[in-house]
């Protein structure tokens, strides 16, 4: 059976590698919407770990998107100093915001602590707004540079599609690694009870820090390379809205399993292209359909696609002897 | 008060807890009031006392869940009053709750429940986890291992992968036990263990105490069940009203008349 995990993944990893040079010919409009999925995968995975697995919501994920990206844009485009590190810089000063402001916000639960990442968010956005010889206000922030690395300029959109899925495969594939070993279980006992988990010992303020601070660098890196890719940006990209969006993809997708949180981003930013045919009624039908799983569904997408699975399996090796 | 001095005697006494004139109120509700007794490394003690009368409060002023208002608790001559309930389990305390507390989202299994008891073996950590992961493997493989021991110890090894709320009563609090069991406690506080059981089970957890007790596991035994307590407890501490009223062999206890009041009220003349 492990075998058929290993290859499952390498089929993923061997479908993203060679889409480009297959599939994306005959569409070539779809690799600028993969892109953005993939940035979003980035999103919905990392806060993940924080809210699905751990069990602290928070509404303030945009906020260390939106540090990564301006961080980005001021950096590359003002100063002209390199995207890698720029990047680099952007994951220091998140990582900062979110070691300083983690402390006191996490230990509130529940909706004190929805409160005080929304106010996070809203903080974060405001300033944004406010210092407009730095970010360009709310008109935003224009002539942010491609992404170059060792003298390469990643200009095509194919060229930066990897650039963005290397990202997305790593960073998936350590939240992963987080879930599936003892500290994954750590954070799930957390999430369960706090109270029952440090009679074992665990420091339950120490851990949803570190998640908290993980989580926000990973949003860090989606912004940065959002910056990269759109060469414009304004603070409405970095709204609350875009925190809430991110939960529902999480929730859409099964909160909790890393993978369902993926597809439900996957699900979210591709269904907009499945329903632009019915014009004035595509809102109508996103959220409708947005009803229809998370009431039908509880265990999100991720949940329909491992049923599926087992039912392949069952019918194909059901005369299979293990 | 106690000094260094009296400190340092206690452990040569052979104590591991000390309980040094404790008090907590709730509000102006006197959960506790000067209650001081002691437990002998070994040893397998019990406190009962009638409902409300400030067992569950000790054990949760004990591994650090509440403070007291004045008083101590020493273990092994540390002074708990103050410290995290997490730093206080790395001494060596474990415990059980009265209504169980077991680990249920994202499809935690009873294994990974057994296994969370292990977590200061592991130490995890998002750097470990991430990058030294063939150190990490080896040592939950080893941990599993005594996770499976645990299991099959306690019977629960067929429900391993299933879900501890699909468990029947009893079974979940074998499973909080067997966790408890997993960070190798010096001291043990079970909170009404045998609550919900039936007589068998209640005997077959009778020999688990006992065999607890044989690998040189001090339990502190809160409970009702006046049969269990009677036959495996060596001493017994009884509180009412937050108060010690009595402490002695089972024997002496039994015949106490302060207790005997304290369960069936006061004789009329």
């Amino acid at each position: 059976m492990k075998a058929i995990k290993n290859s499952s993944w390498l089929l993923v990893i061997l479908f993203i590698a060679i889409y480009p040079m297959t599939l994306g010919k005959l569409y070539p409009y779809h690799i600028p919407l993969l892109i953005i999925v993939g940035i979003y995968v980035i999103l919905a995975t990392s806060l993940d770990l924080l809210v699905g697995v751990t069990g602290q919501i928070s509404l303030g994920h945009a906020g260390f998107f939106a540090i990564g990206a301006y961080t980005s844009g001021i950096l590359s485009a003002t100063y002209h100093i390199s995207p890698p590190v720029a990047l680099g810089i952007g994951l220091l000063i998140s990582g900062i915001v979110a070691w300083v402001t983690g402390r006191s916000v996490l230990a509130l639960k529940g909706y004190y602590l929805a409160m005080a990442t929304l106010g996070l968010n809203v903080v974060i956005y405001t300033l944004i707004v406010g210092f407009q010889w730095l970010t360009g206000g709310a008109t935003g922030l224009r002539d942010i540079p491609s992404f170059t690395m060792f003298n390469l300029t990643f200009k095509s959109y194919s060229q930066y599609y990897y650039i963005v899925w290397a990202f997305v495969l790593l960073i998936v594939g350590s939240c992963l690694a987080i879930l599936k070993s003892p500290l994954g279980r750590t954070l799930i006992a957390i999430h369960s009870d706090e109270t029952a988990a440090s009679i074992f010992g665990v420091d339950c303020p120490k851990y949803k820090l570190h998640i908290f601070v993980l989580s926000s660098l990973y949003a860090s890196v989606a912004g940065s390379l959002l910056a990269h890719y759109m060469g414009f940006i304004s603070p409405d990209d970095f709204s609350f809205f875009t925190s809430i969006r991110i939960l529902v993809m999480i929730f859409l997708g099964g909160a909790g399993t890393i993978y369902g949180p993926a597809v439900g981003a996957i699900f979210l930013k591709i269904l907009p292209e499945l329903t632009y045919r019915f014009h004035d009624y595509e809102l109508l039908l996103e959220g409708l359909i947005l009803i229809f799983v998370l009431v039908f569904v509880p265990g999100g997408l991720f949940r329909i696609l491992i049923a599926m699975k087992n039912q392949f399996q069952n019918v194909r090796f059901a005369h299979w002897k293990w | 008060m106690v000094t260094k001095h009296s400190q340092k005697k206690s452990q040569a006494d052979g104590y591991l807890l000390n309980i040094v004139d404790v008090t907590k109120t709730f509000s102006g509700l006197t959960a506790l009031l000067r209650t001081s007794f002691s437990i002998k490394q070994g040893q397998l003690k019990a406190l009962i006392g009638p409902n409300g009368a400030g067992k569950t409060t000790l054990l949760n002023i004990i591994s650090g869940l509440l403070q007291p208002d004045s008083g101590h608790t020493y273990f092994r001559g540390q002074d708990l009053v103050g410290v995290k309930p997490d730093k206080i389990a790395l001494l060596g305390i474990s415990r059980t709750f009265q209504l169980v507390k077991l680990f249920t989202v994202n499809n935690a299994t009873v294994l990974d429940n057994v296994m969370l008891g292990a977590h200061q073996r592991l130490k995890p950590s998002i750097l470990g986890a991430l990058f030294s992961r063939s150190r990490m493997l080896k040592q939950e493989a080893e941990v599993k291992e005594t996770a499976w021991e645990m299991l099959k110890f306690f019977g629960l090894e067929l429900e391993a992968e299933g879900s501890p709320s699909s468990l029947p009563f009893g079974k979940q609090r074998l499973l909080e036990l067997a966790r408890s069991l997993m960070s190798e406690p010096h001291l043990l506080l079970l909170d009404e263990p045998a609550s919900g059981l039936n007589d068998a089970e209640v005997e077959n957890f009778a020999g688990i105490l006992s065999t607890i007790q044989k690998k040189g596991i001090t339990i502190l035994l809160v409970e009702h069940n006046m049969k269990l307590v009677m036959n495996i407890a060596e001493e017994i501490v009884v509180i009412d009203y937050g108060q010690k009223i009595a402490e002695g062999n089972p024997g002496e206890i039994a015949a106490n008349r302060k207790v005997i009041e304290a369960y069936l009220g006061e004789k009329k003349l």
